[in-house]
């Protein structure tokens, strides 16, 4: 360690004004921080200076989705064999199984979401090198993160082309135009995934993509699903209670049925336990509470994230699926609040989207209202707006675009509140 | 039917003058720099959305529509002899009466409540010349609204849903007022991006369905998303 700490400082004038190879400033300023702290010190002024900066924070919240990222891998190679088991039961029967096979599953998983990983990290750093270059500035942290968001909330079979054209939207018009890191008004992870959602709808919704390989399975069979089998996620499901034909875990039940029935055969398909762990069908990163809640502990003990939001994001989720159940005008509206909480990308957005500390509300109050109306927003989405049946990417991109506006009125309250209290004195 | 409440929550979200129809544009653009004249151009959209358009719904169903003076001779009914329609006047007399009135509740407003007229200011008479006013006037013609109710809810959710864009897009120019935009990119150009931006985040509206209704008789932008995927499913099998 302390000899390669030389090598960096006897580098370090080179790389200075004036130096040899200043025009790669950027490059050898982000490598050396990456590594060891940074040599800015404070100039003027008195400063505690920590040696926490920016880009460990970042790193701290990729430590804190890596459980999500493991528990991802297995989940996509998970549903793979669950789906070829009903093409193929001679080879694969068993492997509907959770544990049977894991080692092929964590391989297949590991093929699957490795290269949406890296296509991430390489699109968005490279862009992120253009622009420091041009610009004069060192790389931006900030993409540490987002590079590790966008695949986690992409399905697994999402063709890489995609992931990289929708990090390059997200990564130049939703960062770079703003100034970089910490300018953004909305997430750069969920721009990406909004930007492919509209763009590539049957890429990133329906019944097709949510189960690796669903669309080999499909042609090898005919054009249909085997019997029995279905690729679609719980929210996929719910959203069908709707319509004319509720589904649930492919098997098509009567118009007619009755809500308490529908509700009923839900939870035998995803009961809250599976729901929790994680075994069920879904983006990669999103499907495991209890990974995500293992990531939030560490930001919430390494004070990365905002304890306010995570809790009001998941109250105004709870309350808002209480308030549904109390209208109950059809199925979806009776289930059991507590379901929004644990199916789809709730978990992960509460945790990992909401508390992006650059795009929440800067507010301890304003904190508290933006997680509570993205929460409950993002129920009304699901059950309201059946073109959507994930809305949680979606409230907290509105919230996003809100955050402003929440900090002025706070901002503007708590003025106010204290001249009131200067003229009384 | 849609219920008078399911039009002014629409008109709020899914058909937001903004982000659905790009409406009102230049004043959008042009006075978000602060919350504080974002709110005063808002107060006044909506303010003359509700005098107006209920209205000209007047004069539309009484006056200008094909066999609208009825009420004058029966003959110039849609059954009689002699029907007139003079919908071909719509367009100019939409926008007199929307000058005329502002210039009037101008006067009024000074007269009366000169807190208000402080308030409002310079945006009154900014707002007659406003696209979304006009637009107003001419959805509610176009979407034929059976009560003046109705058209007043529409009237009044549209303004409500003008004024969330400009006071967001106010609070968010206020955010990002030290961010270092690239030069070329500076004053609009960064205000379009951010509108874009925002445009996608109300896209969670899109293809909320109102009422009880499933045959599909939500027309123009609402439901699209799901259309536009089902026609993708269509055009590959």
């Amino acid at each position: 360690m302390k000899a390669l700490k030389k090598v960096i400082q006897n580098l370090d004038p080179k790389f200075e004004k004036g130096g040899k190879w200043e025009k790669m400033y950027p490059l050898y300023e982000t490598l050396s921080t990456f590594l060891f702290t940074p040599k800015h010190v404070t100039k003027k002024g008195a400063h505690i200076r920590d040696g926490v900066d920016l880009k460990r924070t970042m790193f701290m919240v990729v430590i804190a989705m890596i459980p999500a990222l493991l528990f991802g891998i297995y989940n996509t190679g998970h549903w793979h064999y669950e789906l070829q088991s009903y093409l193929n039961p001679e080879q694969y029967g068993a492997y509907s199984d959770y544990l049977t096979g894991f080692g092929d599953k964590v391989v297949y998983g590991l093929f699957q979401v490795l290269p949406l990983v890296i296509v991430s990290y390489g699109v968005g750093l490279a862009i992120e090198f253009i622009f420091g270059f041009v610009r004069g500035h060192g790389l931006h942290e900030g993409f540490l993160v987002s590079g590790m968001l966008i695949p986690l909330i992409m399905p697994a079979d999402v063709p890489l082309w995609m992931v990289g054209v929708a990090t390059a939207f997200a990564v130049v018009i939703g960062k770079e135009v703003f100034g970089g890191t910490g300018m953004n008004i909305v997430n750069i992870a969920l721009t990406a995934r909004a930007f492919l959602f509209f763009a590539y709808p049957t890429a990133m919704s329906g019944d097709k993509v949510w189960k690796s390989g669903t669309t080999d399975v499909i042609a090898a069979n005919d054009g249909i699903l085997p019997d029995g089998a279905s690729g679609a996620t719980a929210l996929g499901d719910l959203a069908s209670f709707v319509g004319d034909a509720p589904v649930v875990a492919g098997e098509t039940i009567a118009e007619n049925a009755s809500s308490a029935e529908l509700i009923q055969k839900f939870e035998g398909a995803y009961d809250p336990l599976h729901a929790i762990i994680g075994m069920i069908p879904g983006s990669v990163g999103e499907t495991s509470m209890i990974a995500i809640l293992l990531g939030a502990g560490l930001l919430l003990y390494t004070g990365v994230a905002s304890w306010r939001i995570i809790l009001s994001f998941f109250a105004g989720g709870f309350v808002f699926g209480l308030l549904m159940n109390l209208i109950g005008a059809n199925a979806y509206m009776d289930l059991p609040a507590y379901y929004h909480l644990i199916i789809g990308g709730f978990a992960f957005g509460a945790v990992f989207m909401a508390t992006d500390p650059v795009t929440a509300s800067q507010t301890q109050y304003g904190k508290l209202w933006y997680g509570f109306l993205g929460g409950g927003l993002a129920v009304l989405i699901r059950v309201l707006n059946p073109a959507y049946p994930e809305g949680v990417m979606l409230a907290i991109l509105f919230m996003n675009i809100m955050a402003p506006l929440i900090d002025h009125y706070v901002v503007q309250a708590n003025i106010s509140r204290r001249k009131k209290r200067f003229k009384t004195a | 039917m849609e219920s008078t409440l399911d039009i002014f929550v629409k008109a709020i979200f899914t058909e937001n003058m903004i982000f659905a129809y790009f409406l009102g544009m230049c004043s959008y653009l042009a006075v978000s720099k602060t919350v504080k004249t974002g709110v005063g151009l808002g107060l006044a959209v909506i303010f003359v959305l509700v005098v107006t358009v209920p209205m000209n719904y007047l004069l539309e169903n009484y006056v200008l529509k094909e066999g609208a003076l009825t009420w004058l001779n029966p003959e110039y009914g849609l059954s009689g002899s002699k029907t007139i329609d003079l919908s071909f006047l719509s367009f100019i007399m939409f926008i007199a009466v929307v000058a005329s009135i502002v210039q009037l509740v101008e006067m009024l407003v000074e007269k009366f409540a000169p807190t208000l007229y402080g308030a409002l200011g310079i945006f009154l008479p900014l707002i007659a010349v406003n696209c979304s006013i006009l637009g107003g006037a001419l959805f509610m013609q176009d979407r034929q609204y059976s009560t003046i109710l109705d058209a007043t809810s529409f009237a009044f959710g549209s303004g409500i849903g003008w004024f969330i864009a400009i006071v967001s897009l106010a609070a968010i120019r206020e955010k990002i007022r030290y961010s270092n935009v690239p030069p070329a990119l500076r004053g609009l150009g960064i205000t379009f991006i951010v509108t874009g931006l925002m445009g996608i985040a109300f896209m969670s509206f899109m293809g909320v369905e109102y009422g009880k209704k499933k045959d599909s008789k939500t027309n123009t932008i609402s439901g699209g998303a799901v259309e536009t995927s089902q026609i993708i499913n269509d055009i590959k099998q």
